[in-house]
């Protein structure tokens, strides 16, 4: 046996095929998807992702289905945009991240983490309301109408938890726009899922989203202040 | 060089956290001494690109961190451990400097044996699967330096390091320190002068925002010399009389 043999070097090797982490299935499908080992890591790692999180979302949501079936209001669509608020709200930032200003100083855009967050938790949720809406069968008028709704109160939240630097001022501030939004068709029109049958309402949802995106692009920016090269 | 700052400040609302800095650095460690809210961490993060400055001018490793395109470069070559850092408790040491590795845009084939180096160079190979939860403090703060290392960076920011570390690893810290900073710079801001004194061949004190003093750990030595200032060590004395000096 050779006695030049590099002993840390053979153990680093075997270490390091130990140690490795065999990334998961939907891991795997982001990481082909987004092209980005660090993005799809990211990803799977979002607090309001996690099973605890989707498992309370759609023990939520059932019970919204129940709650239709049974009285025939459309809660699901009542109830789908304040929690997705919610789980946008914990999607990212400093305040759900421990490690936020870590990530903050890495290569893959933090803006990026963000907006992929964003989008799967959206679509997650948008998912699992429309599949509780179309199964409580009543009210079928609104099993699309609230996802421009939604659109509007998750981009709020998101404005919220970014601007405020807490999930919870946003979370807050979702809920907070989405009670006052209910009440105020309750008031206007007598019937409390105005708000999600209007079509004439769909514009300024659609208006109030963009301008909370901007905030949030303008929260997130990391130009430099003037004076500085 | 790899860190040109020339009048650099930071304003946070009416505190002017730094004000006016001029560092040039190349390969070596250098520590940033000076007491609490004298502007280090704020140095610190503003070259970690966490922060832009308020004004003055920065370059990294040759590149112009206000662009995207160059500040992604810089993080790619760049390690920061924040003063302040937070972990994942459901992660394991290995995941914990893996995510960051993936984060800092390593190739995926180089990140298993660049994860087993960092942990193995940090001596936490015992504890590698470890979940982050059951870690002692000075553990953990050991799987802070692991990720800022895993890329090999060649501009390394520490933030208070030592900090919950037990005197045998902080002389093993110091030693790593000596190690990565044969190629790389690596900036280390602590309050503790004796690792200042075991690590560093450079060292700056900086009080109010400013740089009150820039030389080798034996020119601040000798600042203390037969002043009378405060001070069980010769570096403590010395860089008690820089600060009354400033003050006076």
């Amino acid at each position: 046996m050779s006695d030049d043999v590099d002993l840390d070097r053979v153990w680093i090797g075997v270490a390091a095929q130990v140690w490795q982490r065999r990334p998961g299935p939907v891991e795997r499908a982001a990481r082909h998807l987004l092209r980005s080992p660090g993005l799809a890591r990211a990803l799977v790692t979002t607090p309001s992702l996690l099973l605890g999180w989707v498992v309370a979302t759609a023990v939520v949501l059932l019970a919204g289905m129940l709650a239709t079936l049974g009285t025939g209001t459309p809660f699901v669509a009542l109830c789908a945009p304040g929690i997705a608020a919610a789980g946008i709200a914990y999607a990212y930032g400093p305040g759900v991240d421990p490690a936020w200003e870590l990530s903050r100083s890495a290569a893959v855009s933090d803006r990026m983490v963000l907006l992929v967050r964003a989008l799967a938790v959206f679509g997650l949720n948008a998912a699992l309301g429309l599949a509780a809406s179309a199964a409580s069968g009543t009210a079928t008028a609104v099993t699309l109408g609230w996802l421009i709704p939604m659109t509007a109160v998750c981009a709020l939240a998101l404005a919220a938890a970014t601007v405020a630097r807490s999930a919870n001022v946003g979370v807050a501030a979702g809920l907070a726009g989405w009670v006052t939004t209910v009440l105020s068709g309750q008031i206007a029109a007598g019937r409390l899922t105005a708000v999600v049958t209007d079509s004439a309402l769909r514009l300024p949802y659609l208006a109030f989203a963009a301008c909370c995106a901007v905030i949030v692009v303008f929260a997130t920016r990391q130009n430099r202040p003037r004076g500085t090269t | 060089m790899n860190v040109e700052i020339a009048e650099l400040t930071r304003r946070f609302g009416r505190t002017q956290a730094v004000a006016g800095v001029t560092l040039e650095l190349g390969p070596g460690v250098f520590g940033l001494l000076g007491p609490n809210g004298a502007g280090k961490t704020s140095l610190l993060r503003m070259m970690a690109t966490v922060v832009p400055p308020s004004s003055g001018r920065i370059r990294l490793l040759g590149r112009d961190p206000g662009g995207y395109g160059p500040r992604r470069q810089i993080r790619r070559r760049l390690g920061y451990v924040p003063q302040n850092l937070g972990f994942y408790p459901r992660f394991t040491v290995v995941e914990f400097v893996e995510y960051f590795a993936l984060l800092k845009e390593m190739p995926a084939a180089r990140v298993s044996r660049a994860v087993a180096t960092a942990v193995e160079r940090v001596g936490l190979g015992d504890k590698a699967t470890a979940k982050l939860r059951t870690l002692s403090g000075g553990m953990l703060r050991r799987v802070g330096i692991a990720q800022a290392i895993v890329n090999e960076p060649d501009l390394l920011l520490l933030d208070e390091p030592t900090a919950g570390l037990d005197p045998e690893q902080r002389v093993a810290f110091r030693a790593l320190l000596r190690d990565l900073g044969q190629q790389a710079t690596v900036v280390v801001s602590t309050h503790l002068v004796e690792d200042v004194g075991a690590a560093c061949g450079r060292v700056a004190l900086m009080d109010q925002g400013r740089i009150a003093f820039d030389g080798t750990p034996d020119e601040l030595t000798a600042r203390g010399e037969g002043t009378g200032a405060a001070g069980d060590a010769p570096l403590e004395r010395g860089y008690s009389a820089v600060l009354a000096q400033v003050r006076s």
